[in-house]
């Protein structure tokens, strides 16, 4: 046995950037996140060649489960062409052979800033949530101990009040994207800055959901078939974004989250956001094969 | 195709990165090495923040940033956090460092001397403008000392137990891979004081600045004494696997020890990887000041640790230019809806709270 039959050539970078070790204690940190739905894990989060706040906890994620064979889609604001979402997916593709996507059914991992798409994940697909702040209670609570300590003695009474307040003051709950949830009846989490329109769509879906937040070190994940609850008063219905009427000028689909486009005359004009989905509409009616897949609204009603 | 091509962001972001890079023109060894040989207190700083004790790295890591020192952190902890460690050195003590530069502001003169060592303290700052017009600034040859300075110094710290002046805290021994390391563990509190002092020594020199500074005008309670300030290189002793210990080499570290004589005397401490006085006097008083019974908010140990970490701090600070238009859609919609429901909501609301509903209207204008 020779010495260079039990080591590798040097490399500048690992497979997927991170080293092993990272990698590990990233499965591990996952396999807890999915096993206490809800629940913030700590983790060391390693610097990553992006910026923090950039979507770095996501990314960590998305390389640890990387293969060679995986195929991947990375939306910001639903869109695979917004300059981080290339800039993400560009370092993918140089630090791992994976297979890129934009089409949300073909995608085995999905990377995704503030939204989910509108097409359904099936029980095969993980989606990665990018997380800014990972703490609900950072609001009434702003240090970080003492908001974990909450966690443990499921003191939201604070979280409550707020939202009430809301109710009072304004008439209704002004909470827009990000917006606190009860996860399997136990932990409040936030869903990441998505908008209320996508919050209902982790309830119970399929497919696993992990939400990364790397400058802040945290991970948590919504398992498949897991309740997810937007916090609501019996007597006050959780109201999602009024999108349900809404026609995209591009595509003519109507009833998804939309861009809303400031005219020239002092109008707006509406553009799907889940950018991909909408080309799928415009190629359909350009006479293109394509699939669109089942969506979790249906004219603009969710879909149960 | 009549929709947009999905691939026009990345079209985008590589030329934006292309114009950037073209401004700085060609990289090469003869611009690292000027930078590294030109610029030590700025590598070494860099070198502090990103707790990466590799010159040539820190010079390389300057020229292909422009100087963008955030940039440049993040280059390096980028390259840092995926090196395997291959072995961990002894621990370092006081008495073994070579020092340089040792002073104390807490008496005359100590045992082992104070010994100024290379500063600009005492310089007058005078832009050399000639230097501009043709003649060069040759610096003036240093006189050697009737003695010199002995290599290695006492700790003044250990002098001040002896008289029994400040708390000897017995430190227990740890196996070296038992020390806890932040890039390794999440940081979580309250902290540990490897974590703690760790997370100082990575520390944002401005940050650390801001917050110390903040203790020292008056928002703590620590009265702050410079007790000990070195500058030194420190020797890296490693084990060899067959348990000899050698020497790897030296770092230049600075570290300070400030002592507050507000209730008794008690010790704040912070050492970086190379010369950064202003660092580690406020780190150190930061320390000092985040041990005190109710810390002033500004210096609690969780405020000042998350936010004097360089490479989240400016991080976060300059992704707010990323695109948030679906949050800021999900708030108008809430913003918008707040003014149609109104006429639905003063209908609902029973007379004999009119008066209060129209306070709280009031209240929110």
């Amino acid at each position: 046995m020779k010495l260079d039959q039990l080591t590798k050539p040097w490399a500048a970078f690992s497979y997927g950037f991170l080293d092993e070790s990272a990698k590990r204690e990233m499965r591990r940190r996952i396999l807890k996140a999915i096993a206490i739905p809800g629940y913030q894990v700590p983790y060391a989060s390693r610097e990553v060649p992006i910026a923090r706040g950039w979507g770095t906890g996501g990314l960590q994620v998305t390389l640890t489960l990387l293969k060679p064979a995986s195929v991947v889609k990375v939306i910001d604001q639903g869109a695979d062409d917004s300059v981080n979402a290339s800039s993400i997916r560009k370092f993918l593709r140089r630090v791992s052979s994976a297979k890129e996507t934009l089409d949300t059914l073909k995608a085995d991992i999905i990377q995704s800033r503030h939204r989910i798409p509108e097409e359904k994940l099936r029980e095969d697909q993980i989606l990665v949530l990018q997380v800014p702040n990972p703490e609900p209670l950072r609001p009434v609570q702003p240090d970080m101990s003492e908001a974990r300590v909450m966690h443990g003695d499921a003191d939201y009474g604070q979280l409550w009040l707020t939202l009430y307040e809301q109710l009072v003051r304004s008439g209704r709950i002004m909470q827009g994207s990000s917006y606190p949830s009860m996860v399997n009846g136990r932990h409040v989490m936030t869903p990441s800055p998505i908008p209320r329109w996508d919050v209902p769509k982790m309830h119970m879906a399929a497919n696993l959901t992990i939400l990364s937040a790397g400058r802040e070190k945290r991970i948590h994940a919504v398992p498949p078939y897991t309740r997810v609850e937007p916090l609501v008063f019996d007597d006050v219905p959780y109201r999602v974004e009024d999108h349900a009427d809404k026609t995209c000028y591009r595509s003519g689909a109507m009833g998804f989250f939309m861009n809303e486009l400031p005219q020239d005359d002092g109008s707006s004009s509406f553009e799907i956001s889940d950018s991909q989905y909408g080309v799928k509409h415009i190629q359909r009616r350009e006479g293109e094969a394509v699939t669109l897949g089942e969506t979790y609204y249906r004219e603009g009603r969710l879909e149960r | 195709m009549a929709y947009v091509a999905t691939r026009g962001g990345e079209r985008a972001i590589e030329q934006s990165e292309r114009l950037y890079r073209e401004d700085l023109g060609r990289i090469d060894k003869t611009r690292v090495d000027a930078i590294a040989k030109s610029m030590p207190y700025l590598l070494d700083r860099v070198m502090g923040e990103a707790s990466l004790y590799a010159p040539e790295l820190a010079a390389l890591a300057l020229a292909q940033s422009g100087g963008d020192l955030y940039e440049a952190v993040l280059l390096l902890r980028a390259y840092r956090t995926t090196q395997p460690r291959l072995a961990i050195a002894e621990p370092v003590r006081q008495k073994d460092l070579f020092t340089v530069r040792r002073i104390s502001a807490a008496f005359k003169d100590i045992p082992g001397g104070q010994i100024l060592g290379p500063t600009l303290d005492y310089s007058h700052r005078l832009l050399n403008i000639d230097v501009l017009n043709g003649a060069d600034f040759v610096p003036e040859p240093v006189e050697q000392a009737a003695e010199p300075a002995p290599a290695t110094q006492p700790s003044l710290a250990d002098w001040q137990k002896a008289q029994g002046l400040i708390a000897d805290f017995q430190s227990e021994p740890v196996p070296l891979e038992e020390i806890p390391d932040v890039t390794r563990e999440p940081l979580l509190f309250p902290a540990s004081r490897a974590h703690k002092l760790q997370s100082l020594a990575r520390a944002d020199t401005g940050g650390t600045l801001a917050l110390g500074y903040s203790t020292m005008r008056g928002y703590g309670n620590v009265h702050p004494t410079v007790n000990e300030l070195r500058l030194a290189e420190a020797p890296v002793r490693i084990r060899h696997p067959r348990g000899t210990i050698f020497s790897a080499g030296r770092v230049r570290i600075s570290q300070a020890e400030i002592i507050s004589k507000a209730k008794g005397l008690q010790l704040g401490f912070s050492a970086t990887f190379g010369w950064n006085e202003v660092k580690v006097i406020a780190a150190a008083s930061l320390d000092l000041a985040s041990t005190q019974e109710k810390p002033h908010p500004a210096s609690n140990e969780e405020f000042v640790l998350y936010h004097t970490e360089p490479v989240e701090a400016s991080g976060f600070c300059i992704h707010f230019k990323l695109p948030h238009y679906v949050t800021f859609q999900s708030s108008l919609d809430a913003i918008r809806k707040v003014k149609t429901d109104k006429p639905a909501n003063k209908a609902a609301v029973p007379q004999a709270d009119a008066a209060r509903q129209a306070e709280l209207e009031k209240a929110m204008s």
